[in-house]
């Protein structure tokens, strides 16, 4: 209860008081942000640690026939570990990146209290409460988007604001149909629609996804994502990324595992066209991929392609696609996390941020180019990192729903991403820059150990991935 | 927990190499195998009587990296450990040549402990987990003079490797899965990804590139052993399939399937290789042709079932002699790089007066590949020989084309490394002797004529008592993989038999005769249109497939503009329709009914027309 409390909030009181201390105190602010990130990530470890273990946790109260609940399961547990952990390694490498830049205190007080609406999409205990963090999120990570102020960063706020406006609108609308229908917004427990099989579920379902596939980038809908990326690299890596985009991901999984419950999608006409909206984002977003050339909007559509492959797993309805999906959830964030930060160095350090002036960076950078190949070896599916299980599991899934051609997708999709990243490589080792201008100092520690720390975690898991297997199969129990 | 320590030696080496910052006067690489050798020798020694070591972490989990060594790991883990020991013997005077030794002695290191923990995998996961791994490291190798030759053959390479590595992971995938459409799916896909490795004939257009770029040293490995590995998991997936059991029941066509691809490999490898004037190149083609003779050789076991004994001991026999002879080839054409700076043939020659040593080691290894009489090549063909004309007399008339195409294989095989031996060794003098005129042969390259020589004794060795490496392990070895009368073939296998000698020597002669015409012909300058070849063909489908996807994105891009068009013309067209156009939209906001344009009332229209029709659904009880 309080461990749930205290995790919730530490990032909005960890916010105020950031928002209190004045600009010039540097080390002050550098050591608010860290403890108040660090105590909501530990508080999230213990919660999570009882949540796996069976408690259950609810924080409840009654405003008139609402009602306003937390209450994690597994899959907000691990939501929440997730998004909070990484939340630390963004804050840390946050330091580093924001060292020479203006607004040092909004930037911070935003983002931590982004951390707290995150956690509260991840530990709502149903729909309305879902929807209301849902929305704060939005708000609150505006202003990160914007930081820069420049008229490109305005235009592309203005954008994410109105596509997640335009997402949340069918939200809520879906929301109150569901209420209309069923009279019931819990997640924990039976599914919503448990036994309410009737017409219009299938629209009600694509209303649902419409809405939380804008922030999940599903491909119509995507366009918001690499516009986003005038953010401070440590926004891109951990709100367009993870936090965010994970907010529309785990929605859909609420709405498909908690709301309507497997069974009765598998009986919805529409659950056979689902998995193939997801693998066509799949090959769509990363094809569109290799045809850009500034890193970071590369980077931003092989997120859109890799957030479908949770989708994916989701959709095909079977445990070992559900645990496809949340593996590949946790796994895919840290590394993804890391290849952001990869381009932010590069670009901090060498000013370069498009892909064909590259030549040479690692020569300078080769710690930070040996963390990207890794992270890339890892997003194409090669074994000792911790991707390749999501993708192991996800393949079983295809394969168990009887959809074997979704295999075939990832499996393409895999090559696809080395045709897309590893010329960038081969390219940044090959041949010297004329000017190299890497400072060494602490500005590039603080950037550089997050970095190396992820991949380093990132090879752990994949070399035993037992350890992060009791969440994935607390997560699977809780459906099956 | 020897299993866990024998991958660990290698990198335990590298680190230390990594951190090192002075070239002392340690090889650490030679240090590093040799220590890995005597490692293998105790394994092969606890494995021999029959016993199976197995080794997991003690952590749970859906996967945990997990160690067995039967008695066929533990002859290749000690295959490996010698041949590293050898290359690291050759390669610091050969490095000091190419430059950045440094870099390349590392990646050997990781290559090393990844085909170790390959051959020592339990579950074909672990296998997977370190073939990746062994693809990551060698490619170092093949990118390492990163001109632009290189990185085009990494990419082929690496591309090749990483379809293969995803191929094996549906493919396991599949095979727990259940029904047995699937598990035929997941042998198919497992016999294409690891014949991506082994240099399966469609499959291997990446080989001639990675092998020939590669620094020689790395070349030789990768020729070498590298390959093996994929050899190695064909027999881990006939393990699946069941070695010595009628596969009538279960996947009767993968018998069959290794014999066409084998053929199939044996034939390009060997055509490509004799138009080829690249001295690597020339070798790397060998590599595919030779690849064939083991694919064929476990496809006969495969498909002889229970009696098919003899292709799969022919098989691992010649995986070892393949590797010892293929490596003294890359060694030799190495030492002669180095001092010529030359690899094209046509510009040698006459070289045996300036490298007398090589020249004899060389000949070692020459007659090796092309299987005289007295060398362990001959062993190890005859055994497969047999094996084919044994499936020949039993089985369906096209067992005789390919016992057919054998013969002309070891025809040309014979005819190309004539054609090598003649052109570099013999032959008239060539003319570029000048370059590095001023090294002695002799002089630093007692570690490169020293690796050559241990090679060449194994060679003689082995030649010498034919009968010795199959008695001792590999017949135990077929036998624990389930071929129950090995030992009884064996005995009746009679090495110096007068027949087998007598073709082995027509072949030779053959051989000799098809090069010497070749030469005069000048018909080994041809080249062949590019249909013919695969290689070319491949190349064909590829500006074809580039084409297509051009064309694609070129229609993408027009269909999102008109998207954007059409949706930014509606938006407008909305906004346009409520605002009266003769005045501005701040006009305190009225707007009149008579100025609703026509826009304006089709919308209402539609809406109202929306509301009743969704009224009237709703209405009925």
């Amino acid at each position: 209860m309080f461990n749930l409390i205290l995790a919730l909030f530490s990032g909005a009181a960890g916010s105020l008081t950031v928002g209190l201390i004045p600009e010039s105190k540097n080390r002050l602010r550098k050591l608010t942000v860290l403890i108040f990130a660090v105590s909501s990530a530990l508080f999230s470890w213990m919660l999570a640690i009882d949540v796996f273990a069976g408690e259950n946790i609810r924080i409840a109260c009654e405003l008139g026939r609402l009602t306003f609940s937390l209450e994690p399961d597994p899959m907000g547990a691990v939501f929440g570990l997730i998004a909070s952990s990484l939340w630390v390694f963004a804050a840390v490498y946050s330091f580093g990146y924001m060292e020479k830049k203006k607004n040092k205190r909004t930037y911070f007080a935003f983002l931590l209290l982004s951390l707290t609406m995150t956690l509260g999409v991840a530990f709502s205990g149903n729909l309305v409460v879902l929807y209301l963090f849902y929305e704060l999120l939005t708000f609150s990570t505006y202003p990160l988007v914007i930081h820069e102020r420049s008229s490109e960063a305005v235009k592309a706020g203005r954008k994410y604001i109105l596509y997640s406006l335009i997402g949340a609108g069918a939200i809520l609308f879906a929301t109150v149909i569901t209420y209309s229908w069923s009279g019931n917004l819990e997640f924990v427990g039976e599914p919503v629609f448990k036994g309410l099989l009737r017409p219009g579920l299938n629209g009600l379902l694509l209303l649902f996804i419409a809405g939380f596939g804008v922030k999940a980038a599903v491909i119509p809908l995507h366009r918001w994502l690499p516009a986003a990326m005038v953010a401070p690299t440590p926004v891109s890596a951990l709100l367009h990324a993870v936090a965010v985009v994970y907010s529309g991901v785990f929605g859909i999984l609420r709405v498909v595992y908690s709301v309507f419950g497997h069974e009765i999608v598998g009986q919805l006409s529409i659950s056979n066209i689902l998995p193939w909206i997801a693998a066509f984002t799949i090959l769509a977003g990363i094809i569109i991929a290799t045809r850009q050339d500034v890193l970071k909007r590369r980077l931003a559509y092989q997120t859109i392609s890799h957030l479908s492959y949770i989708l994916l797993g989701a959709f095909t309805l079977k445990s070992w696609g559900l645990a496809g999906a949340v593996f590949h959830m946790i796994s895919y964030s840290t590394l993804k996390v890391a290849l952001f930060f990869c381009a932010g160095i590069i670009s901090e350090k060498t000013g370069e941020t498009n892909i064909s002036r590259m030549q040479g960076v690692g020569r300078s950078l080769p710690k930070t180019m040996f963390a990207f190949s890794a992270a890339i070896m890892g997003m194409i599916g090669m074994l000792p990192l911790n991707t390749f299980w999501g993708k192991y599991y996800l393949m079983k899934g295809s394969v168990e729903a009887g959809k074997w051609p979704l295999a075939l997708v990832l499996i393409g999709s895999g090559i696809i991403n080395a045709i897309c990243f590893i010329p960038v490589i081969v390219n940044a080792f090959r041949g010297e820059r004329e000017k190299v201008s890497v400072e060494r100092g602490e500005s590039s520690l603080l950037m550089l150990a997050p970095t190396l720390v992820l991949i380093i975690i990132s090879l752990i898991i994949g070399l035993v991935p037992g350890l992060i297997w009791p969440g994935v199969e607390a997560v699977v129990k809780g459906f099956y | 927990m020897l299993l866990a320590i024998i991958p660990v030696v290698p990198l335990i080496g590298a680190l230390i190499l990594f951190l090192k910052r002075d070239n002392g006067f340690i090889n650490i690489p030679f240090v590093t195998s040799g220590a890995a050798l005597i490692l293998s020798v105790f394994a092969l020694k606890n494995v021999s009587g029959g016993t199976i070591l197995y080794f997991k972490f003690p952590v749970n989990g859906p996967f945990v990296p997990s160690f067995r060594a039967d008695l066929l790991s533990a002859v290749f883990i000690f295959l490996s450990a010698f041949l590293w020991l050898v290359v690291s013997l050759y390669s610091p005077g050969y490095m000091k040549h190419e430059g950045r030794g440094k870099v390349f002695e590392i990646s050997t290191l990781f290559t090393f402990a990844s085909v170790l923990g390959g051959f020592l995998a339990a579950d074909l996961l672990t296998l997977l987990l370190f073939f990746e791994l062994m693809t990551v490291s060698s490619f170092f190798w093949v990118i390492h003079k990163w001109d632009k030759e290189a990185i085009k053959a990494g990419y082929f390479y690496l591309f090749y490797s990483i379809t293969g590595g995803l191929f094996i992971a549906l493919g396991i995938v599949l095979k727990n899965s259940g029904t047995e459409m699937q598990t035929a799916w997941s042998i198919i896909l497992f016999v294409a990804g690891f014949g991506i490795k082994a240099g399966m004939a469609p499959l291997h257009l990446w080989l001639p590139h990675a092998h020939s770029v590669a620094p020689t040293p790395g070349s030789a490995l990768l020729s070498g052993l590298l390959i093996k590995v994929g050899a190695y998991g064909l027999i881990r997936v006939g393990q699946l399939a069941g070695w010595g059991t009628n596969l009538t029941m279960g996947f009767p066509w993968l018998g069959v399937a290794l014999i066409v691809l084998g053929t199939i490999t044996m034939l390009t490898g060997v055509l490509a290789a004799l138009i080829q004037s690249h001295a690597k190149r020339l070798l790397a083609y060998h590599s595919i042709s030779q690849m064939g003779y083991i694919i064929l050789g476990l496809g006969l076991g495969l498909y002889m079932g229970g009696d098919g004994s003899l292709g799969l001991i022919g098989a691992v026999y010649h995986i070892v002699n393949h590797a010892l002879f293929k490596v003294a080839l890359f060694l030799g054409v190495g030492i002669i790089y180095i001092h010529t700076k030359e690899t094209d043939l046509y510009k040698l020659g006459g070289l045996w007066r300036r490298f007398p040593l090589t020249a004899v080691l060389m000949l070692v290894a020459v007659l090796g590949i092309t299987g005289a009489p007295g060398l362990n090549g001959y062993a190890s063909k005859t055994i497969l020989h047999h094996a084919v004309s044994q499936a020949a007399e039993t089985g369906q008339p096209w067992m005789i084309w390919v016992e057919r195409v054998f013969s002309v294989v070891g025809i040309g095989t014979a005819a190309s490394f004539s054609k090598l031996y003649y052109l570099i060794f013999l032959g008239k003098p060539s003319n570029i002797k000048e370059k590095s005129a001023e090294v002695k042969e002799v002089k630093f390259s007692s570690g490169l004529h020293l690796a050559m020589g241990l090679l060449a004794a194994v060679m003689i060795g082995i030649g010498i008592k034919p009968e010795l490496l199959p008695g001792t392990v590999i017949v135990p070895a077929a036998e624990k993989l389930g071929m129950e009368n090995a030992s009884l073939v064996l005995n009746n296998l009679f090495f110096w038999n007068m027949s087998d000698i007598i073709s082995m020597i027509i072949t030779l002669m053959l051989g000799m005769i098809v090069c010497w015409a070749g030469l005069k012909s000048r018909i080994f300058h041809w080249h062949p249109p590019a249909w013919i070849t695969i290689e070319g063909l491949g190349r064909i489908a590829f500006a074809g497939i580039s084409a297509v996807w051009q064309k694609a994105i070129k229609c993408y891009q027009t269909f999102t503009v008109f998207v954007q068009d059409t949706a930014k013309g509606l938006i407008n067209r909305t906004v346009m329709a409520f605002q009266s156009p003769d005045k501005p939209r701040g006009a305190a906001g009225k707007v009149r009914l008579a100025g609703i344009s026509a826009d304006a009332a089709v919308l209402i229209m539609a809406f109202i027309l929306l509301v009743i029709w969704y009224t009237l659904m709703h209405l009925k009880p």
